[in-house]
């Protein structure tokens, strides 16, 4: 064979490049391991390439060295360390290793399903409690909030605090009025006041010019402030009877269960 | 070489520092995707990890096998995302030139050493030069594709091979 005819028809670079058939690539090696001289000649066509290429390099982002490593670690983890072969009655050990992972994994498995059971149980549990939780606090939160707004009426100067006691028909019973002059907005609180049956309701009065005047109904669960109808004018006595439910135009005066009368500033 | 087959991972590391830019170089030259790039260099890296047993240094130098995984690899990436995209066929000379075509004037930032290098080429080789080392195209895609007989590519490569050993200092 021509040596340099060989290495002039370019056919190492096509080896290099990965270009040649199985057929041709077999012939090539061939070649390679029965002449030093193509031996060489591929070694510098090799580095020409390697160092083309690295004046060509990009780098790429420092992430790719990072994942490719993360990958190869997972990869090493996931693989299975294989069991060396023994060589007297194979099969004995064999049939009691399967025995013996079979019975380990039905052990396992159920050990696992009862746990995956008791999991679930208290997970179910614990979101049934997050749930009430939630629920409580919202709870809290809408009282704190009525609380709140209490709080502005009750610690208001503006506002008149006008304690109703008990006449003789409820001596038992206290209720008090927050009554602000200028805007003449009225709330009501309950100490104390019976309950009544449903048919009834409590209905509220301020006495204007000594005529009574309508300020609402409400029912004795009340909780907190409850806004009532704005008197108009100054009034002298506020007090409380029991009328049919939804109110009357005018009051039962014999069953007025508390009065109270608006200190003159 | 001998820690890499037992798969000493700080072997990987010294190999990936290395030659992780000249491969890459490569891959998106081939690929113009910095994000498919990536996935193949990776994949590459992951095949060199995984076949290095397969490699035989008495057939050629660790780069030269490198290079090859990652170009085959690239152009193997070229041709499927060509072909979910557009269900065309698959004939490889066809695609990596229309990518060519496509994406010819914004070929990426060559290094101003690679610009040198080839400058000091004629035009022919230079020719020859990047498209078989820098774009990954096969010698008979360059023949076919710019009517030129394979004969002549193979001396024109050659040539350009000579001058380069010696632009580069390579003894």
């Amino acid at each position: 064979m021509n040596i340099k005819e060989y290495i002039a028809s370019g056919i190492l670079e096509a080896y290099a490049l990965g270009e040649l058939s199985a057929n041709e690539r077999e012939a090539v090696e061939k070649n390679l391991q029965q002449h030093p001289a193509l031996r060489e000649e591929l070694s510098i066509i090799e580095q020409s390439v390697e160092a083309l290429l690295m004046q060509a390099a990009v780098k790429p982002r420092a992430e790719v060295k990072t994942k490719l490593f993360e990958k190869i670690k997972q990869e090493t983890a996931a693989k299975v360390i294989p069991m060396p072969p023994t060589s007297t009655a194979p099969w004995r050990y064999a049939t009691a290793a399967s025995v013996a992972i079979a019975l380990l994994s039905s052990y396992l498995a159920f050990d696992y399903w009862d746990k995956w059971k008791k999991s679930e149980t208290s997970l179910t549990n614990l979101v049934a409690q997050n749930q009430r939780i939630a629920q409580d606090y919202n709870n809290v939160n809408l009282r704190l909030d009525r609380i709140e707004t209490d709080m502005k009426v009750t610690s208001n100067p503006d506002f008149t605090r006008v304690v109703m006691k008990g006449t003789p028909n409820a001596p038992e019973s206290i209720a008090s009025i927050y009554w602000n002059e200028q805007t003449k907005e009225v709330y009501l609180s309950i100490q104390n006041m019976k309950a009544l049956s449903k048919e009834n309701q409590y209905q509220l009065w301020a006495i204007i010019d000594g005529k009574p005047v309508d300020c609402g109904v409400f029912d004795s669960t009340v909780a907190g402030l409850l806004k009532m109808k704005e008197a108009a004018q100054f009034p002298t006595t506020f007090a409380v009877t029991i009328e049919p439910r939804g109110g009357k135009p005018s009051p039962s005066l014999e069953t007025m269960q508390v009065a109270g009368n608006v200190a003159k500033v | 070489m001998n820690r890499l087959k037992k798969k000493d991972q700080s072997a990987l590391d010294y190999l990936f520092d290395h030659y992780s830019g000249a491969i890459y170089g490569v891959i998106f030259r081939i690929l113009k995707k910095e994000e498919i790039a990536e996935e193949v260099l990776q994949d590459v890296f992951l095949k060199v990890w995984d076949r290095i047993e397969s490699y035989d240094s008495s057939k050629g130098k660790l780069f030269t096998w490198m290079i090859n995984i990652a170009r085959n690899q690239a152009i193997d990436s070229t041709r499927s995302k060509e072909n979910s995209k557009s269900r065309k066929t698959d004939d490889i000379d066809y695609l990596v030139s229309k990518i060519d075509i496509q994406e010819h004037s914004q070929l990426p930032v060559d290094a101003i050493g690679l610009k040198e290098v080839l400058q000091q080429l004629t035009e022919e080789q230079q020719f020859i030069i990047s498209q078989l080392y820098l774009k990954g195209y096969t010698q008979s895609e360059v023949a076919e594709e710019f009517n030129i007989p394979l004969g002549t590519v193979k001396t024109r490569l050659r040539l350009a091979m000579i001058e380069l050993r010696a632009i580069l200092d390579i003894k």
